[in-house]
């Protein structure tokens, strides 16, 4: 049995993998609005970097998808009263 | 590095060298001090960029000194609304960053009599090109759509361009309420407050709450969109008003602690008469505080002074919105300059929490 647990989470390890993404987001208005979305993507489990620009009013992130997905991280900008959408997948 | 420099550098944009009359002259000694502190990394570099008064006839900087241990610093106003702008930056080290700005502030109340911008008004000049800035929509002051259709209904039957102005000032005093869930002085985002409750008549019936910026801004944005320049005026109360202690106070040696005083008011420009001091959103504030209907006598009197004067017990820094800093932040543009603004590596320091960012601002009136 714990053979098999470790198989699996070497396995999980294995296969995590580096993501980077850049996401359009809508609503911001001031720069205090990147500082917001910025700390609350920082939060989520999984997010390994995130940079959030309001002149191009995107947001950039690196995130490890064992422990997120690109949903994740729209909800995480919806929490905070901003819309997201994925733009690129940079791989 | 230290440096106390009592300025030779070419500041005349900001230090004055005229006295007031002494009639209503009062002087303020405003103190910054800056500790920028940031919790992410043990070193750190910063920039910060301070809002600084400009001089007028109804405001002069008579001193300026300031201090820290900054590698560089310049004050400029190299942007589009010639805001004067201190800016110092350090470089990435674990020592804390210090600041601290000293001026010497004059004030004289300013009130332009009706009378004369009655007559300016009747002249229906030309609007001079350099004030036309002031008719454009920015990102936060939308000028057409329901903005616009709201100027229409307000201003109705009305041709002169000051009865226009007294319309929409009386409308925006009647309709708009001071909230006091805004954080600091509001974002000042006119789509959002024209729209933030779905009305059946935005005339009658909408829902126009905000702080100071917000219905500053709401004001501007519609007698731009009457075709009248407009602009809101950013700046920080110093001090005890003789009106009201909703609109400033002090102790009883003239000290007052104004770190979160921010306050936003509003001009508006009758060719002939110049610009025109209003502040509608204080009329909202007052209402709050002392807890009185729109049509109590103390409202009402304060309306009708506001429309055309400003006590000085405040003052003002800029019109700049939506604009870029210089040298350019990492992010821009910026909404409004009305408080400090810094960032460190990039991140935006949090300028509504003073205690987080740090800052602190004080005033000592002198007799």
């Amino acid at each position: 049995m714990k053979y098999v647990l470790f198989l699996l989470l070497f396995a999980g390890v294995l296969f995590a993998k580096v993501q980077k993404v850049v996401i359009d987001v809508e609503g911001m208005s001031c720069p205090l609005c990147t500082m917001t979305i910025k700390k609350n993507l920082k939060k989520q489990n999984g997010v390994i970097k995130a940079k959030v620009k309001l002149s191009t009013n995107s947001a950039f992130v690196i995130y490890d998808d064992k422990n997120i997905t690109k949903e994740q991280l729209l909800k995480a900008i919806d929490e905070v009263g901003y819309k997201g959408k994925i733009k690129k997948e940079i791989k | 590095m230290r440096k106390n420099l009592l300025l030779s550098l070419g500041l005349s944009a900001i230090l004055a060298t005229s006295l007031f009359a002494q009639e209503d002259v009062r002087k303020f000694k405003v103190h910054y001090h800056f500790d920028i502190k940031y919790s992410d990394s043990k070193e750190y570099p910063a920039k910060l960029w301070n809002p600084m008064p400009f001089n007028s006839n109804y405001q002069q900087v008579k001193e300026l000194s300031f201090s820290g241990n900054y590698d560089k610093f310049n004050i400029n106003r190299e942007n589009i609304y010639n805001a004067n702008t201190f800016y110092a930056k350090w470089g990435k080290d674990k020592k804390r960053k210090t600041l601290d700005i000293d001026m010497i502030i004059e004030t004289k109340n300013i009130s332009v009599p009706i009378d004369v911008i009655k007559k300016a008004s009747a002249k229906n000049l030309p609007i001079p090109d350099d004030v036309k800035l002031y008719l454009k929509a920015t990102t936060h002051i939308p000028t057409d759509g329901i903005i616009k259709a709201l100027a229409n209904k307000i201003t109705a039957g009305k041709n002169d361009r000051f009865e226009k102005v007294k319309a929409i000032y009386d409308w925006c005093t009647a309709h708009t309420f001071r909230d006091k869930k805004v954080v600091g002085c509001g974002k000042g985002d006119v789509g959002k407050i024209v729209t933030q409750k779905e009305v059946e008549d935005a005339y009658k019936n909408g829902y126009y709450g905000g702080k100071c910026t917000d219905l500053s801004s709401l004001f501007t944005a519609l007698v731009r969109a009457a075709g009248i320049p407009a602009r809101e005026v950013f700046g920080i109360r110093l001090g005890k008003s003789y009106f009201s202690k909703a609109l400033g106070k002090s102790d009883d040696k003239g000290f007052a602690n104004i770190t979160t005083w921010q306050h936003c008011r509003a001009q508006y420009y009758i060719p002939g008469a110049g610009w025109i001091p209003a502040d509608p959103a204080d009329i909202t504030k007052l209402e709050l505080v002392e807890g009185l209907k729109y049509n109590d006598p103390k409202v009402q009197k304060l309306k009708e002074k506001y429309l055309h004067s400003w006590e000085m017990n405040w003052v003002g820094f800029n019109t700049a919105r939506d604009f870029i800093l210089y040298p350019k932040p990492e992010q821009y543009p910026l909404n409004m300059f009305g408080y400090p603004y810094a960032e460190v590596d990039g991140d935006v320091l949090n300028y509504y929490n003073p205690k987080e960012f740090s800052y602190t601002i004080s005033s000592q009136e002198i007799k």
